[in-house]
């Protein structure tokens, strides 16, 4: 039974309609680089809604589904009421003030800076005091998971915490830590500037900063995709978990490692020694681990669920898998584009293979598969799945939502396939337009276009759900019931300690930044030679 | 009671496990990155704690020295003051009677001189001791520009940047914006115009357009394009001049002769 | 029906994790290719890091602008030095000579680029305050496009240089009696 139902329809709410503003500007952006349409007349325009697209979907869409959907884990599986709720609402709207805030600038063009802030480059103050009034907000939600975690353990003495929450909390813990990145760029390095309160600023340093938080973000980005694979799947499907140890496995090496290996993203740069270079590219390989366990519990737990249906034969149980449920629609979409997106970070982390595609448009195809594709279709499912038990309503017709994410599938697929084609072939990122009629570039057109076909797919599918979503606020009225988790095949009698708390998993996700972070930060940020003039941007 | 005993020892096993291998991954990594790979590099004569703080990445100031500079001597980030100093401006005032001849008693030239009433200070100090510098030569302000100081040359920044922007009378209004000056032309290397004078962006040091002699323009942009005026920062004019067309040359010039109004400060 | 259960849960727990195991080798595997390729030199990341000011590059030291462009060196291999800044490179076009070993030395003058040569591994940042370096032999004699790889500010997409290849002879007769050299207009 979920209390606190108006607090995560409003951070739903906030999220997909964020979500679908971001989109279409996405989109739009497809369409205008593409050889469908002619050169815009001002080139701003493209960098300022790409600034404004990259903020949303990076910063304030997945931050608030994971925090909607976090105090609904709390209340379904601690089943207690949550604790701090005017905290929470306090945390939700400075969300909400601070995307106003970033979002003024960037819509005026005073920060076309992108979303991952490029100093020497420096826009608008309010552009970058907004980012940090969003993290605050979340912060509050990070802080609100482990107090209820800790009340539960409290009057739960010597019980396991189930699976949901524990990796609910692990997940806060490593956004927690991973924002701390960003928030030191911005308030030691950017603000400072931006205010006129220094006029130099070491670019080097800033983008070390940057990639503490650039690589494990994503982490935070998968957490509730993965919470679903492991919790409501086997559950929507008529399954079992196959093993609760090894999700719990799963999440604390994400807490791990996710974070103390970002260098993989300063490959290409010039201030990183190449000792670090290679010592984040090893623990980039460590986090593949948990990816891959989860890929196999999962589709234990999928064939669990089609073998109590009659499924026989060694592949012929995928034949009785509930197709028609629109969950297993989603997990086996996102495991789809999860496999080629998966595929294609083990090139981007591997510094030889990085070379040939660094900073082209393949990097942009991964991210938007990974993301946009096996991450969110998942959110989409979490939605579907919470729905009716936030609105008391039933949600409608399952045809919708099958279609739905079919076309959100099929358009991500023609999204970035051609995208990362024309990224093998060198076309860099971020461009407002390309000269098309060139030889050079002529074999990219067609790609491209193709590409912008998808965008437009996207965009259908991406309101399709807004509308099952609202519909669904008029539906019929219908108690749903207490909203539960899967369980596990074998439930563990026993869970260790370890697997149950975080002091060992934090200490050591701290204790590897400190070696792997530790060093290059401070031989930048020691040094007083390294700073170079700002660059003001949408100043006259 | 016997459960929370059982809970702490199976906690520490895991503890000197998980430790102990997060400690033997980060050392078998950094003796691969720290000393392994270096050594394969197969710099001679370095010492192994030279080679571990190169691939920790200790930075080392680049120290080249070359003789033979030719181009501009200013640093443009620091050439002007933000805000310039309280007589500055006056001094700039009385001095500018001298330039009044070409650049009109108010900046606004009624020859085909540049109208400096309103431009930025960064461009005019920068021309001004380029010309002094003899790294921009002209017959008729080389002269002038070599009895100035660097404080006259900061006044006379400061007094032109301190004058309103006005109207002009030599505005043709109605000349649609070229594709060069809107778009630029990427593949030959050619941003927009306005990303750097200002319609879209401006870039320190570079000077707004609008409503400047169409004469004055097109020689400057065939000067940078000949290499007969090569003052600007590490060619970055030279550049963008080299690969436009005749054609776009004066297109160019036309355009930004023809607006009426500086920009708004 | 407690035996069953046990049975099931042990043949679980050993199918999870001969999985764990197979998932671990395939980690130690990349991770070993990614060491076999930097022991060999296939490429590597820049060696040593440098750092420079980037408001005074015309001012002195190597970026000045008389040397930019290619020069041949001692051992018969070319050095190329150029400036990243918005919204050029100088040189804007870059002449190498095939089958010769390269070394681009490059910088930004101003704010974050990057600089990508197409079709070849050259793929690099360049951030202003420090040097990148990279080592590249190019096999054939051709045009290569240069773009700049990283959103500079608004005119990022008329950002693009050109590197053009020649043979060994024509890039030395170029060369003749010039100390760099470049394929600029």
């Amino acid at each position: 039974m979920l209390h606190s139902r108006k607090l995560i329809l409003a951070h739903f709410w906030l999220a997909f309609i964020a979500f679908g503003a971001a989109l279409l500007l996405g989109a739009w952006q497809m369409f205008v680089r593409s050889p469908l349409s002619g050169w815009i007349s001002n080139p701003e325009w493209y960098y300022r809604s790409l600034t404004a697209h990259g903020t949303v979907m990076g910063y304030v869409f997945p931050t608030l589904v994971a925090m909607g959907f976090g105090y609904a884990i709390t209340e379904s599986s601690l089943k207690q009421n949550l604790i701090g709720r005017r905290w929470a609402w306090a945390g939700f709207l400075l969300i909400l003030m601070g995307s106003v805030v970033a979002m003024v600038p960037v819509s005026m063009g005073l920060a076309s800076v992108l979303y991952t802030f490029y100093p020497p480059m420096i826009g608008n103050p309010l552009y970058y005091i907004g980012v940090v009034l969003v993290v605050v907000g979340s912060w509050i939600w990070v802080g609100l998971m482990s107090i209820n975690l800790r009340i539960w353990k409290k009057a739960h003495p010597g019980e396991a915490v189930p699976l949901a929450m524990f990796a609910n909390v692990a997940g806060s813990y490593l956004w927690a830590w991973t924002a701390v990145g960003a928030a030191l760029e911005l308030l030691l390095q950017i603000i400072p500037v931006s205010l006129g309160l220094k006029s130099t600023i070491d670019a080097g340093l800033a983008r070390v900063f940057f990639s503490w938080t650039l690589h494990a973000i994503v982490y935070f980005w998968l957490m509730p995709t993965y919470i679903a694979y492991y919790t409501i799947v086997p559950r929507a499907i008529g399954g079992r978990l196959y093993s609760d140890t090894m999700g719990r496995i799963s999440f604390i090496l994400f807490l791990v490692v996710a974070m103390p290996i970002g260098i993989h993203h300063a490959f290409a740069d010039p201030q990183v020694g190449a000792g670090f270079k290679f010592i984040h590219s090893a623990f980039t390989a460590l986090v593949a681990l948990p990816t891959l366990l989860t890929v196999f519990t999962i589709c234990a737990s999928v064939e669990i669920a089609a073998r109590l249906r009659g499924g026989r034969g060694p592949f012929g149980w995928v034949t009785a898998l509930p197709w028609k449920n629109p969950i297993m629609l989603a997990v086996a979409f996102s495991f789809v584009m999860l496999g080629f997106g998966g595929a294609g970070g083990l090139i981007n982390m591997s510094y030889q293979l990085d070379t040939t595609i660094h900073n082209t448009q393949w990097i942009t195809g991964h991210f938007h598969l990974i993301f946009g594709g096996a991450i969110v279709i998942m959110y989409f499912a979490i939605a579907y799945d919470l729905w009716p038990h936030l609105t008391g309503r039933s949600l409608g017709s399952e045809w919708l939502m099958r279609t739905q994410l079919w076309l959100w599938f099929i358009g991500m697929i023609i999204t970035t396939f051609p995208w990362h084609y024309v990224g093998i072939l060198g076309m860099p990122r971020r461009m407002a337009f390309f000269d098309y009629t060139s030889p050079a570039l002529q074999p990219e057109a067609l790609s491209v276009a193709i590409s912008a076909f998808g965008g437009f797919i996207l965009v259908i599918s991406g309101f399709l759900f807004l509308a099952i979503l609202y519909r669904g606020q008029f539906g019929e009225r219908n108690e749903p019931g207490s909203y539960s988790f899967a369980q596990a095949l074998h439930m563990p009698q026993k869970v260790p300690a370890a697997l149950n708390g975080y002091a060992l998993w934090v200490a050591l996700m701290i204790g590897l930044t400190v070696t792997n972070y530790g060093y290059p930060i401070l031989q930048l940020a020691l040094r007083n030679d390294t700073s170079v003039p700002a660059v003001y941007v949408g100043v006259q | 009671m016997e459960e929370e005993t059982e809970l702490a020892s199976s906690n520490k096993s895991w503890v000197v496990s998980a430790v102990g291998i997060t400690l033997v991954l980060f050392a078998v990594s950094a003796l691969l990155g720290f000393i392994i790979f270096p050594a394969a590099e197969g710099r001679e004569s370095e010492s192994l704690w030279a080679s571990i703080c190169r691939a920790a990445g200790l930075p080392v100031s680049s120290t080249v020295n070359t003789e033979g500079i030719q181009g501009t001597k200013v640093a443009i980030a620091n050439a002007v003051p933000s805000i310039p100093p309280g007589e500055s401006i006056g001094r700039g005032a009385t001095l500018a009677q001298q330039c009044a001849i070409c650049h009109g008693p108010t900046g606004v030239s009624r020859a085909d001189a540049p109208n400096l009433a309103g431009q930025y200070p960064t461009v005019t100090y920068k021309q001004l001791r380029d010309f002094k510098d003899h790294v921009r030569v002209s017959a008729v302000m080389s002269p002038f520009a070599e009895h100035l100081t660097e404080e006259n040359i900061q006044d006379l920044a400061a007094y032109y940047a301190s004058l309103q922007r006005i109207e002009l009378k030599t505005a043709k209004p109605g000349v649609a914006a070229p594709t060069i000056v809107v778009s630029g032309a990427p593949l030959r290397g050619i941003a927009p115009c306005g990303s750097c004078h200002g319609a879209i962006e401006n870039k320190l040091g570079s000077p707004w357009l609008e409503g400047q002699s169409v004469v004055y323009l097109r020689n400057q942009l065939e000067a940078f394009a000949q290499g007969s005026r090569r003052n600007d920062v590490n060619e970055q004019m030279r550049n963008v001049a080299r690969a436009m067309t005749q054609e776009e040359i004066e297109a160019a010039a036309q355009y930004y002769a023809s607006k009426p109004h500086p920009p708004e400060i | 029906m407690a035996d069953t259960h046990k049975h099931g849960q042990d043949i679980a727990v050993r199918t999870e994790r001969n999985w764990a195991f197979v998932a671990i080798l395939i980690i130690v595997g990349l991770a070993g290719m990614a060491a076999f390729a930097g022991i060999h030199q296939a490429t590597m990341p820049q060696a040593v890091v440098e750092t420079i000011d980037p408001t005074r590059l015309h001012l002195g030291g190597e970026f000045v602008e008389a040397n930019l462009g290619s020069a041949v060196e001692a051992d018969g291999s070319v050095t190329v030095r150029a400036i990243g800044q918005q919204y050029s490179f100088t040189p804007a076009c870059i002449l190498v000579p095939a089958q010769t070993p390269v070394t681009i030395r490059a910088t930004s003058a101003d704010v974050v680029h990057g600089l990508l040569v197409q079709g070849t591994n050259i793929n690099t940042m360049l951030v202003p305050g420090y040097v990148s370096v990279q080592s590249a032999t190019f096999k054939a004699p051709g045009e290569h496009l240069m773009p700049c790889q990283e959103f500079c500010s608004v005119g990022h997409e008329g950002m693009w240089g050109k590197v053009k290849v020649v043979s060994k002879d024509e890039f030395l007769s170029a060369m003749s009696n010039k100390k760099r050299v470049s394929c600029a207009p």
